[in-house]
């Protein structure tokens, strides 16, 4: 629904699969890690254009947490372990990443013209 | 999401289509398991045909790896797509996994 939505703006399709890739990852971590899997808990979605840069914004109902305590998966101790893969993908696609106190939302953003 | 085997020059070539992610992971896991059991030596696997790649499709091929290493098989990626290629290069995952351009020297050169 939102690659459909940004088609008129003309989004090529490198920016479209880092922005489905991030979205993806991010709504995955907010019902996983953050909601728990619990299905009576939310995830709220919700996204605009502004200035020529698409920002997007996931909520949880979980307690939040600390995306500096993820393990950073590319050090070489690291690159076989499961974990902590889409939160740095996320953070490396997207031109801004902000997790809100008590880190159980995050805004993202991304230039796409 | 499919996964095709193909024996080849004494090795295996799995190629697979679609999307590599947490809905097909499981699947394609399974694909693979039979040919982990088998302790298949030498295998490529030809993703010219995956369009997208997520942290559980790539953790996924992590573990493949891992398990065809636990026996001293040997695993290589080819044919990737630039998008899915920057992935393994972002996440320096090029530096565990034998990545060639395409099929035929990934397997003449096993």
């Amino acid at each position: 629904m939102l690659l459909d939505s940004l088609k008129p703006l003309g989004i090529d399709e490198s920016k479209a699969f880092e922005i489905k890739l991030c979205v993806e990852e991010a709504v995955r971590n907010a019902i996983v890690h953050g909601n728990k899997s619990d299905p009576r808990r939310q995830v709220k979605f919700s996204y605009w254009v502004e200035d020529g840069e698409l920002n997007i914004e996931i909520e949880d109902e979980g307690g939040g947490f600390k995306p500096e305590l993820v393990k950073d998966p590319t050090k070489d101790e690291n690159l076989t372990r499961n974990s902590g893969r889409g939160v740095y993908l996320i953070k490396k696609l997207m031109d801004r990443v902000e997790y809100i106190e008590p880190g159980n939302k995050v805004r993202m953003s991304k230039r796409i013209k | 999401m499919g996964v095709r085997i193909e024996p080849k020059s004494g090795l295996t070539v799995c190629h697979v289509d679609g999307e590599i992610d947490i809905n097909s992971s499981p699947q394609i896991k399974k694909s693979f398991d039979k040919l982990i059991s088998a302790k298949t030596p030498k295998l490529v696997i030809n993703l010219s045909k995956v369009t997208y790649v997520d942290s559980s499709g790539l953790a996924t091929l992590v573990e493949i790896l891992k398990n065809m290493k636990s026996y001293g098989g040997r695993m290589r990626l080819a044919c990737m797509s630039s998008k899915v290629k920057s992935l393994f290069e972002i996440t320096k995952l090029e530096k565990l996994f034998e990545i060639m351009a395409d099929e035929e020297s990934a397997v003449a050169t096993f």
